[in-house]
């Protein structure tokens, strides 16, 4: 079977197994074998979708595009956290939302509409496909950095919850400490923010100047980015400004962002009147 | 073989002589050259703060000192009267006394189940029995698979899983709120003795300062002398509270210290910044309230002894399996020791029948020289062979089948077990 034949499929599968392999950690005796498997499944799947995605390059503007894209990040960071922190619940939090984007990817109506190899779009980046591209990678980055912050989140509130019923932690669902959960989201947030604003500051330059076929203001991609930007700036001031709120606060906030981000991503860009896909 | 243990430990014995009974290296060592020379037998000495313990050994079928002569010996060196120590005296041979240290090396015998201290202890009463010549070609065998056992009782069941003793569940609860300790202040409130005991484990995670308050500020300053902290008068106990991240309370007031409308206060000055408190005393020093889940996390000594009951009670859930793996590295060791012994026997056994075999064969075949083709002369040789496989089937499967108490046979006895003959 050559490599070209991988389809989504073979990598959500990979996780899928991964996920079922770090779940029978949680529920039966402690193996290294078994991590060691799930490592090797998660590689698996990173390498069969990085595959996928060389073959069947889809638009990063498109749903498709930038949810396949975003799910690869994520699995990379998985590998690398459950490999770093061998002994933590890492993929029970990070591969359900692999798995989630995946799946939410494969629910877009236009999934048909991939782009041809890389090398010919390479060579059609220029003026407004330039700053387009610059502008969807920002937001990837971008929304990279509030998944990141999500997972952290539901890690901490997770460990909060535990905290406070005076539980410890059991084998195999260890976490990080409420500290290092609170560090990992107030980087991702910190990071992702000025990605956010130049990837938005960016595209409404572009809506402004550009007779875009988009529907203008109240696109609903627009929109969300828009929304989704107001809503990091309100939490980075809660957290760092004169009244800071709790993590547990900022937790619960960087979690209706990355609804945000979800609801922004999973939404296509609607065209102005009168102009035919 | 002949393998004997002699005890004291906490189950019989009481704190007080166990300590007096105690052996520190040097004495243990010199303890066991005097077993060694005086009783020409090997030796090995255990002594923990629960246990002091001496095994015996010989390779040999020969008597070794029994229990009452050991007594003597160990109450001499020790200035206590024999009297006292019998009661508390526990004795084992042969296989009861492999798997009671098989057991204790593993865990299943200490007072908290499934500690692993005692296993480092082990192997230090086997090195200093090297060191003082005491370890011989048995008690060494025994070790080393008293060892594996233990690494086999440890990684492959549950028992040794979790936290039992207070100060660590503390220090647990604590890693789990914070990760860097550096930057983190604690306050000592009171003297008692399990907060010295939780700040000492705290220390190892390299605090950045510590507070120190009591009532008494002589109290306060010698606590603070012994763990390189500060002391802060008892009337600023809210200024020290607001500047607190960790709190480690152990005071013996009998109504709470910080109410939950005191810690109010506190908290307003705190902001968001996050707390753990660790309430040791009995009666309890903060207002259960103060644990918000938000910023301020309380654990008090219910909370700490209740992890610690559960780890208890989950470890005796794997009890029973530790117990077959004992059981196992047991069996090994047996099988290991028997085939070391009879091995040189065995193959002296099989030379002496194959010369005889070989002499034999040789008069035969000269004799018959000349009338027998090589056909005949292979069937013979072989005819011959199987004869004295058949002779020596019957010794070498009794010698593996004899358990480890051996024990003395007539002849006649012994001739009718080498041989399989029936009575």
């Amino acid at each position: 079977m050559s490599l070209g034949g991988a389809t989504v499929l073979c990598f959500a599968g990979s996780y899928a197994i991964a996920l079922a392999l770090e779940a029978a950690r949680l529920l039966g005796p402690r193996r290294p074998v078994m991590r060691a498997l799930g490592h090797a499944f998660g590689a698996a799947g990173i390498l069969a979708q990085m595959v996928y995605l060389a073959v069947h390059p889809p638009a990063l503007a498109s749903v498709r595009g930038s949810l396949l894209v975003l799910s690869l990040i994520l699995a990379i960071f998985y590998l690398y956290g459950s490999i770093h922190h061998g002994r933590l619940a890492w993929g029970l939090f990070v591969l359900p939302l692999v798995l989630g984007l995946v799946a939410l990817a494969e629910l877009d109506p236009d999934r048909g509409a991939d782009r041809g190899p890389w090398r010919a779009a390479a060579g059609a980046l220029s003026g407004v496909h330039f700053w387009g591209a610059v502008h969807g990678t920002l937001l990837l980055l971008a929304a990279v950095g509030v998944c990141v912050g999500f997972i952290a989140s539901l890690m901490y509130l997770f460990q909060a919850y535990r905290l406070k019923a005076k539980a410890l932690p059991e084998e195999g669902l260890g976490l990080l400490s409420l500290e290092r959960l609170e560090e990992m989201n107030r980087r991702a947030l910190g990071w992702a923010f000025p990605l956010l604003t130049v990837g938005v500051g960016i595209g409404a330059i572009l809506l402004g100047q550009h007779s875009d076929p988009l529907g203008g203001w109240t696109d609903p991609r627009v929109l969300g980015a828009c929304v989704l930007w107001a809503v990091f700036a309100i939490v980075l001031y809660l957290r760092y400004g004169r009244r800071r709120i709790g993590a547990r606060r900022v937790a619960l906030l960087t979690i209706v962002a990355f609804g945000l981000l979800v609801f922004t991503l999973a939404s296509t860009h609607t065209l102005a009147p009168g102009v035919s896909r | 073989m002949k393998l004997q243990v002699l005890g004291w430990s906490f189950r019989k014995t009481r704190l007080e002589l166990r300590e007096r009974l105690a052996f520190d290296e040097p004495a243990r060592l010199h303890a066991l050259a005097e077993i060694g020379a005086r009783f020409d037998c090997e030796a090995a000495m255990l002594s923990t703060c629960n246990r002091v313990e001496v095994y015996v050994g010989r390779s040999a079928d020969e008597p070794l000192p029994d229990g009452d002569v050991m007594t003597e010996f160990v109450a001499q060196r020790k200035g206590i009267l024999v009297s006292d120590l019998a009661p508390g005296r526990y004795e084992h041979q042969q296989t009861d006394a492999m798997r009671h240290l098989f057991r204790v090396a593993a865990g299943l015998d200490s007072l908290v189940l499934g500690e692993t201290q005692v296993t480092g202890q082990v192997r230090l009463a086997y090195e200093l029995g090297q060191r003082a010549g005491s370890i011989g070609p048995l008690l060494h065998a025994l070790f080393q698979h008293a060892s594996v056992g233990a690494g086999r009782v440890r990684t492959e069941t549950g028992i040794a899983r979790g936290r039992v003793s207070i100060a660590s569940v503390a220090i647990e609860y604590v890693r789990q709120v914070f990760a860097h300790f550096s930057d983190k202040t604690v306050l000592v409130i009171g003297a008692g003795k399990m907060g010295g005991l939780t700040l000492r484990h705290l220390g190892r995670l390299g605090l950045g300062r510590i507070l120190v308050t009591n009532r008494s500020s002589e109290k306060a300053r010698t606590v603070a002398l012994s763990c390189g902290g500060e002391s802060v008068p008892w009337d600023q106990l809210n200024d020290a509270l607001s500047a607190a991240d960790i709190v480690l309370s152990t005071t013996g007031a009998s109504e709470p210290v910080v109410t939950e409308a005191r810690y109010r206060a506190v908290r307003a000055r705190r902001g968001s910044r996050t707390a753990v408190i660790l309430d040791l005393a009995v009666p309890r020093d903060f207002d259960p309230a103060v644990h918000d889940g938000e910023s301020t996390w309380l654990f008090n000594v219910d909370d700490l002894a209740r992890v610690r009951e559960r780890t208890l009670r989950d470890r005796q859930r794997h009890l029973g399996h530790a117990e077959a793996i004992i059981a196992e590295e047991q069996q090994r060791f047996l099988s290991d020791w028997l085939r070391r012994r009879n091995g040189p026997l065995i193959a002296r056994l099989t030379e002496d029948f194959e010369a005889k075999r070989r002499a034999v064969l040789h008069q035969l075949l000269g004799r018959l020289n000349g009338r027998l083709t090589a056909a005949d002369q292979a069937t013979i040789e072989g005819a011959f062979r199987l004869l004295q496989n058949q002779f020596l089937h019957g010794p070498i499967s009794a010698l593996a089948e004899e358990m480890p108490e051996g024990g003395r046979h007539t002849l006649r006895e012994a001739l009718r077990r080498l041989f399989r003959l029936a009575e």
